[in-house]
């Protein structure tokens, strides 16, 4: 076994872990709302382990409740994680000379979380190994997958979820998910223009929601794109 | 009932495309600047359209119990308390208001 494997895996795990079990809330709340939505205890599984990727797993499931198709759901999803082109483009050095198998095992382990500790501990000047970047993502991975399936028995012990008012849960955890996005007035503007858009479209034109939702996500980023100044990642 | 199978699976090759995307572009694609910028803000500005469409599609009951929802959100920056006030207000409306 190599040393790094020996000694930095356990390490990621074990440093990641109370990032991981915040994680865990917005899982055992992705369970919940899947379930919700008629989503089966295998899909809701095979989603997490293999996505692994808590906000596109939000957006596109909330937009296939909502009655949107394949194509539109997909996108959304999609288009709420090409972020994470940047963060694996910053991971470069650490997959380099690493087999096509452990690049994928790498890229895949690579959340929010996982990344921002990878980063953080590296900048501390403490030595940050490929193995202790898919220790961290791996806690991440392992109490995301196991508080979605407990979101999921959750949900089965409920009795009437409209009568709760668990249908309102979606809008609600999205509510949480943009309070914990809101970094400062810089959002401001993109996040009016996002909203506004949303709002004129969906008011003065035919078109299907999820695409509103779309063009006005896109519009928000091109005027941060257009107007910040501050664009460390 | 919805197309999960689908989206399910497209997401995961979506997923696995823009993961080692990221990383054999590496160089090419700019850490700083408006390109970075833009796609730093997506998620937020998403999640924004998403709750604006989805306040615009429920009633003055919705708004009430977004309303309370925001204010715990604020306060507290906590995921379940924030559910906990949302569902609990749009409980209390649609029961006894």
């Amino acid at each position: 076994m190599p040393p790094h494997l020996r000694t930095d895996l356990p390490k990621g795990v074990r440093d990641i872990m109370p990032l991981a079990l915040g994680a865990a809330l917005y899982g055992t709340a992705f369970g919940l709302l899947a379930a919700q939505a008629g989503m089966s205890t295998l899909q809701t599984g095979v989603m997490g382990a293999f996505v692994f990727s808590g906000s596109a797993q939000f957006v596109a499931v909330e937009r296939l409740a909502a009655g949107a198709g394949a194509i539109t759901a997909l996108i959304a999803g999609i288009a709420l994680n090409l972020r994470m082109l940047l963060m694996t483009a910053s991971l470069r050095d650490v997959l380099a000379d690493r087999p096509l198998w452990q690049k994928i095992l790498g890229v895949h382990m690579t959340t929010d979380e996982s990344w921002a500790l990878f980063h953080a501990t590296r900048a501390k000047g403490q030595t940050t190994s490929y193995w202790y970047l898919v220790g961290a993502g791996l806690g991440m991975w392992l109490l995301w997958l196991a508080s979605t399936l407990a979101g999921v028995s959750f949900a089965a012990s409920l009795p009437e979820p409209r009568a709760l008012g668990i249908d309102f849960a979606f809008t609600a955890a999205f509510i949480a998910i943009l309070r914990g996005m809101w970094s400062g007035n810089r959002d401001l503007a993109p996040w009016a223009v996002s909203a506004a858009t949303v709002a004129g479209l969906n008011t003065f034109t035919p078109m299907e929601p999820s695409w509103a939702l779309v063009i006005g996500g896109i519009l928000g980023a091109l005027t941060a794109a257009i107007g910040g100044k501050h664009a460390t990642l | 009932m919805p197309p999960f199978n689908l989206v399910i699976a497209g997401l995961i090759v979506a997923n696995l495309v823009i993961r080692l995307g990221g990383y054999y572009l590496g160089a090419a694609l700019p850490q700083s600047g408006p390109w970075a910028r833009g796609l730093k803000a997506l998620p937020g500005t998403l999640i924004t359209a998403l709750v604006t469409l989805q306040l615009m599609q429920g009633g003055a009951n919705e708004w009430i119990a977004a309303s309370a929802a925001f204010a715990t959100a604020i306060a507290t920056r906590s995921l379940p308390l924030t559910m906990i006030a949302g569902i609990l207000a749009i409980y209390a409306l649609r029961n006894w208001a």
